[in-house]
């Protein structure tokens, strides 16, 4: 108990150590002392906290991790990953501090707006500042609360009514040594505003070697109609840790197609909150975690069915190598009077580790009583009769299990509507495959 | 050399002996048939030549063109030009039939020291062989066996072995769930695909295949032993008789 006690005060002194030197708009200084606030309230989440029994905190608990002070160094490897998606929109954080040779803002199409937070000063438009820090539940996730008090930049994204955006928003934050024992805290607030049509990547990519602790938050409001593409890549180095949030608001008939990719990071989790608020909202949430040695990877899912006639698919699928572990619990709660709704939620896990160990704790909640709710796991091996029928047919070991192993997760990646990010995260696929090169020539 | 000779195969599964020693020899261009009731271990024998995992052999030996056929991987034996045509083909979710069919032809070829076919090659070469079993060709860029019927399923089986062309081809109950004019089609596929270089194993519960596939032996395997061997006719003979007339020679 002394060590969480003491922790709180580490955090709020760097907190008030930090605000005494920003000159920074009252809203906003409101905003970061609410989070810090939030924070103070509940400290770091012991195991007796039902949401966060599963997640072995004491790596990140152990250290004092300073907000990172600057931008580190940024080798090529990092560069050319951090371009790898192509054509886009692009705005590139290194270690928390906006890039902006490394960004590409040029030729913005009418109708979106993509900016840091800081250019605005005073001039902040109203609509940004109340979404900004409007949806997130502080009060019950401390690292989004630590992210609401501690961010020093948020990235801005508006789409225009009506507005339809070809090409995709790449949002990339890089990790580099310089972060070691630093925390970052990126921040999105993403408003497509009535009809309009938007898709996004937020990337999240670092270097090996240092333990940063990454707590990325992001916020999406789709209004009426409009139609959200939210592309989640995790991906920091092995010896980081990356606990985020994000949260996704849909009005009426307003469709948001989420995707989470990790891989990346020691420890990892990800908590998505979606609220189907208006008649029609359309929420698609996908996943796909691969993991391998020792790493941690955890997806957390709050699917609130508010209004009726709503549709959420949630489809998590993980492949998990050597001794890693993962978690995807999900909870799936219709309100009262949310009628008519349809709500699916699957998991799939596949162990090529002996001792590697999946959690899978689908839940439904249901206060409504016409609705069409289905939930469902798997934990398994893979099958000895298709390795079997595959070797039959001279088919190696290896390649057999690298072929089905590509088959099971290529399901998660057929439905990216983004030809660069499917072939990305195709080649991050077939990094851990076993019998990579036949399954590559195939495919 | 014999294409293929067991002497004295003696195989388990979790602990049950099921072979309790065959003996059995195939030549070049022969076309062989084991029949036997449910039970009497010739699914066995199937999987045991193909290099199952889950049996384990306790005796005896198998030369396959001379070579120690048991000493070689599943996918070697495959390599070398052993075919297994499974009694209940496998369905593989999400890989395509093309795609496996790839796979499984040029790591073959690559064994064999051949050059890999480019994707022309290999596409002109699956519709040939496909409409030579008379395969629906939309089944090509379907998932292996998934969603296929019955009758789909063991006519892929056998399109694959016109595919790969094995030196020995071991088909598992091939007709077993088959309506008379899916048992004709495979029955004929079958029939174009013998050559004096390939041996065929024919494995089945009943004698009606075999009018079609017409064998040059039969054996009846009863109780993990073969009981009785013959030309043809003897399988005309179990037809009227039955397997009981054997059972006392199993005992």
């Amino acid at each position: 108990m002394q060590a969480i006690a003491e922790q709180k005060s580490i955090y709020l002194q760097d907190y008030e150590a930090r605000s005494a030197q920003l000159d920074e708009p009252k809203w906003l200084a409101r905003l970061h002392r609410h989070g810090i606030e939030r924070f103070e309230a509940q400290g770091f989440p012991g195991r007796t906290v039902e949401a966060w029994r599963k997640t072995d905190l004491t790596p990140v608990l152990r250290e004092h991790f300073v907000p990172s002070g600057g931008p580190g160094q940024v080798d090529s490897g990092l560069i050319e990953k951090a371009g790898a998606l192509g054509k886009a929109h692009r705005l590139v954080f290194v270690d928390g501090w906006l890039d902006p040779g490394l960004s590409e803002l040029g030729n913005l199409p009418r109708g979106l707006t993509l900016a840091p937070l800081s250019e605005y000063g005073e001039r902040l438009p109203a609509v940004i500042q109340d979404a900004l820090g409007a949806f997130i539940d502080t009060a019950s996730h401390p690292f989004a609360a630590l992210n609401t008090a501690f961010f020093r930049d948020a990235i801005v994204v508006h789409a225009a009514r009506g507005a339809t955006i070809e090409q995709p928003v790449v949002l990339v934050h890089l990790l580099t040594p310089g972060a070691d024992r630093r925390a970052v805290y990126p921040r999105a607030v993403i408003i497509a505003e009535e009809a309009s049509q938007l898709r996004l990547v937020e990337q999240f990519i670092g270097a090996d070697e240092p333990f940063v602790l990454n707590c990325p938050v992001a916020e999406i409001v789709a209004r009426q109609g409009a139609n959200v593409d939210y592309y989640k890549v995790q991906e920091e180095g092995a010896g980081s840790a990356h606990l985020g949030a994000v949260h996704a608001e849909a009005l009426r008939d307003a469709t948001i197609h989420m995707h989470s990719f990790a891989c990346g990071a020691r420890l990892a989790r990800t908590d998505i909150y979606a609220n189907l608020i208006g008649a029609g909202a359309d929420v698609t949430l996908n996943g796909l975690y691969l993991t391998n040695e020792r790493q941690y990877c955890d997806h957390h899912t709050w699917v609130n069915h508010k209004a009726e006639h709503g549709t959420s698919r949630q489809l998590f699928k993980g492949v998990l190598q050597g001794r890693s572990e993962t978690v995807f619990d999900g909870l799936v709660k219709v309100f009262e009077g949310a009628q008519k709704i349809d709500a699916r939620q699957e998991n799939r896990n596949l162990l090529l580790g002996k001792l590697a160990l999946a959690h899978s704790n689908p839940r439904l909640e249901i206060h409504a009583d016409d609705v069409k709710c289905s939930h469902g796991s798997t934990v398994g091996q893979l099958d000895d009769e298709a390795l079997f029928y595959l070797n039959t047919r001279g088919i190696g070991f290896d390649d057999a299990q690298g072929l089905l192993t590509f088959a099971f997760a290529d399901e998660m990646l057929k439905p990216i509507r983004l030809d660069a990010l499917y072939e990305y995260e195709r080649q991050a696929l077939f990094q851990r495959l076993p019998g990579a090169e036949m399954v590559r020539e195939m495919s | 050399m014999a294409l293929l000779e067991i002497r004295n195969l003696r195989a388990k599964i979790q602990g049950v002996e099921i072979l309790k020693g065959i003996d059995l020899a195939i030549e070049r261009g022969e076309t062989h048939a084991i029949m036997g009731p449910n039970g009497s271990g010739k699914s066995t024998l199937a999987k045991v030549l193909a290099g199952d995992p889950s049996y384990e052999v306790v005796d005896g030996e198998v030369l396959y063109q001379g070579r120690n056929l048991l000493d070689l991987a599943p996918e070697d034996r495959a390599r070398e030009g052993v075919f297994l045509g499974f009694q209940y083909p496998v369905e593989i979710p999400g890989v395509s039939n093309t795609y496996f069919l790839k796979a499984a032809l040029n790591a073959i070829r690559k064994y064999r020291g051949e050059k890999e076919l480019d994707a022309m090659e290999f596409l002109q070469l699956i519709k040939e062989r496909a409409k030579s079993v008379k395969l629906d060709e939309a089944l090509l860029r379907r998932p292996v066996n998934e969603g296929f019927s019955g009758g789909e399923k063991k006519r892929n089986e056998i399109f694959q072995l016109a595919v790969l062309e094995p030196y020995l081809a071991i088909l598992d109950e091939t007709d077993s769930g088959l309506d008379i004019d899916a048992l004709h089609s495979v029955a004929e596929g079958v029939n174009s695909l013998r050559n004096e270089e390939r041996g065929f194993l024919v494995i089945t519960h009943y004698q009606r295949l075999l009018n079609y596939i017409i064998p040059d032996k039969v054996h009846v395997l009863l109780n993990g032993r073969i009981v009785k061997s013959g030309g043809k006719e003897l399988a005309e003979e179990l037809e009227e008789s039955g397997y009981a007339l054997f059972e006392d020679a199993a005992a």
